[in-house]
């Protein structure tokens, strides 16, 4: 089937589309977003510099139709769900987001109810559009390089004035094989530091619950959840969460998880491998104390 | 200004994965409704819009008659009119269609939020399907909105960042949540006032659905098993354990 990639110039993302990419043709064709050399090897490649998702849609929807793509694959993040949808209105397409699993004869899984429901859909008419969450697919892993060709773009109407990365002290939260998680049990933003302190010993990073965001002791960009990061480390602390649906959606691929919780009750100990009944000032500390001790 | 929120009330997203269960291939019916979570965050950016900016504001809903008490609570909360299209259609691309229907009978609205991702579906694929029925520009994740010389100024939450954007035309916005937009507890005079409220109610249209089959819907197991380490008295034992623990399965 002939396939498309859209997506930026980063490559796990890239790589996790090219993995599934795989489920429908040998070589996908890209249009990858962003400025920069595009990694990895494709039949065709197509670059465009805008990077806001609405100023894109009439383009792409414009070469699909002509070069008759039957799959397009975004990753399900900002530009991804910037353009799914409505370039699936102009393309009268099927669009199936979020997807956590693919099977033979276009058939595709995504989650329901915050995680607690995984659904499965046949797609009965192509171009069919797809995005993909992240974490669920290993990354490809991407050689060399493919010369693209710049893809036009007619009228922004949408203007980007700054962007501005969170730069996260230390290893990225996607990139960590330890990540040590705050929640609402944690009490104020006054005690993340020591979190910080216990991945710090990890060389691992430190990741929060929405309830925590919504507080604002932690960035929106730490955020793990269904509708923050998808993570996938060796060991995740969670940390005074109570381990809802929606955030035990964005560490299904952590390998074990330890959970610290006061409530012996809270659903987070459902998902744990190692579970401490205590609380976390207790032992938080102890274990950074037994840590730098072994050096 | 005209600005509509779109709200869409579901069952209770807080039940834990072990009480969940399904009826029909969704929620069991005896689970409590409210309205999304994100939809909350959308109706309160709303009501700030609405006081910076003395503009109508208009909830618009697609579902059924018996949500129309879950969604009084956006009326407490500062929105101007409530209108429902009464219609059970799960599929993205109906239900967008029949809330542009909706927005088409108001006739003049300028900005549309919408919460980032409905609390049962969790797709995030209506309000940016509606953009495009509607011919507006659609912005996911937006964390604040402006108003200024004759455009929308609006923040945007990425994966790595916050982008500044602007936009000269309509808009769909989709609303992340943030610290700045947590609704907003009503009070009881205005809990009292928006039961009072008339609803302005339309019949669903007919219009095709995605080419899609749902095959299935199951609850998948937790197949995880709990070692609690005991932590009653000697917590420096207890953390010696976890660490021991965690190197013997190679986690660390």
């Amino acid at each position: 089937m002939k396939t498309l990639i859209i997506e930026m110039i980063e490559p796990k993302r890239l790589g996790e589309l090219v993995t599934v990419s795989r489920e429908f043709c040998e070589k996908p064709d890209i249009v990858a977003v962003g400025s920069g050399q595009i990694p990895g090897s494709f039949a065709k490649a197509y670059q465009v510099e805008d990077t806001v998702a609405s100023n894109l849609i009439s383009d792409l929807a414009s070469l699909i139709l002509k070069e008759g793509y039957e799959i397009i694959l975004l990753s399900a993040s900002t530009l991804g769900s910037g353009i799914a949808a409505p370039l699936s209105i102009k393309l009268s397409a099927p669009v199936v987001s979020e997807v956590i699993g693919i099977k033979p004869e276009l058939v595709v899984e995504r989650p329901l109810y915050g995680g607690k429901a995984v659904a499965t859909y046949k797609l009965k008419k192509m171009p069919a559009v797809l995005t993909i969450r992240r974490k669920y697919f290993e990354a490809a892993d991407l050689q060399g390089f493919t010369e693209s060709k710049l893809l036009g773009s007619d009228g922004k109407k949408v203007e980007l004035i700054t962007e501005r990365e969170e730069k996260a002290e230390g290893i990225p939260l996607e990139d960590a094989e330890v990540i040590v998680s705050g929640g609402r049990g944690i009490g104020g933003a006054e005690n993340f530091p020591i979190l910080q302190t216990l991945a710090d010993l990890f060389n691992g990073a430190v990741g929060a619950s929405r309830g925590a965001v919504d507080e604002g002791w932690a960035k929106p960009t730490q955020q793990v959840g269904q509708t923050g990061k998808i993570v996938a480390p060796g060991v995740y602390f969670a940390v005074g969460i109570s381990g809802a649906s929606q955030h035990l959606a964005g560490i299904a691929n952590a390998k074990c998880v330890v959970a610290i919780n006061k409530d012996e009750e809270a659903n987070i100990f459902k998902r744990a491998r190692f579970g401490v009944v205590s609380d976390y000032k207790k032992i938080v500390p102890v274990l950074i104390e037994t840590l730098k001790e072994e050096g | 200004m005209h600005i509509v929120v779109l709200a869409k009330v579901v069952p209770d997203y807080e039940v834990p994965a072990s009480d969940f269960e399904l009826a029909d291939s969704r929620a069991h019916k005896r689970y409590k409704r409210m309205m999304g979570l994100y939809d909350e965050n959308a109706i309160e950016s709303g009501v700030q819009l609405k006081e910076k900016y003395s503009s109508t504001l208009t909830i618009v809903s697609y579902g059924n008659k018996d949500d129309i008490p879950v969604l009084r609570k956006a009326v407490a909360m500062g929105c101007d009119k409530l209108l429902l299209v009464t219609g059970s259609s799960d599929d993205a691309s109906v239900i967008a269609a029949n809330l542009k229907m909706a927005l088409d009978s108001l006739g003049d609205v300028d900005l549309v939020l919408a919460g980032q991702q409905s609390a049962d579906m969790d797709r995030g694929l209506v309000h940016g399907m509606l953009a495009e029925k509607l011919g507006f520009v659609f912005i996911p994740q937006i964390a604040g909105i402006e108003y200024l010389d004759g455009q929308w100024k609006v923040t945007q939450n990425t994966e790595t960042g916050i982008r500044e954007l602007e936009c000269r035309e309509k808009a769909v916005l989709s609303i992340t949540s943030v610290p700045e937009n947590v609704p907003r507890i009503p009070a009881v005079r205005s809990i009292f006032a928006a039961k009072k409220k008339a609803v302005d109610i339309l019949p669903a249209i007919e219009d095709k659905a995605m080419p899609v089959d749902e095959v299935s819907v199951e609850i998948p197991k937790m197949e995880s098993v709990c070692e609690f380490l005991p932590a009653e008295d000697d917590i420096a034992e207890t953390a010696k354990i976890l660490l021991r623990r965690l190197r013997e399965e190679r986690y660390i």
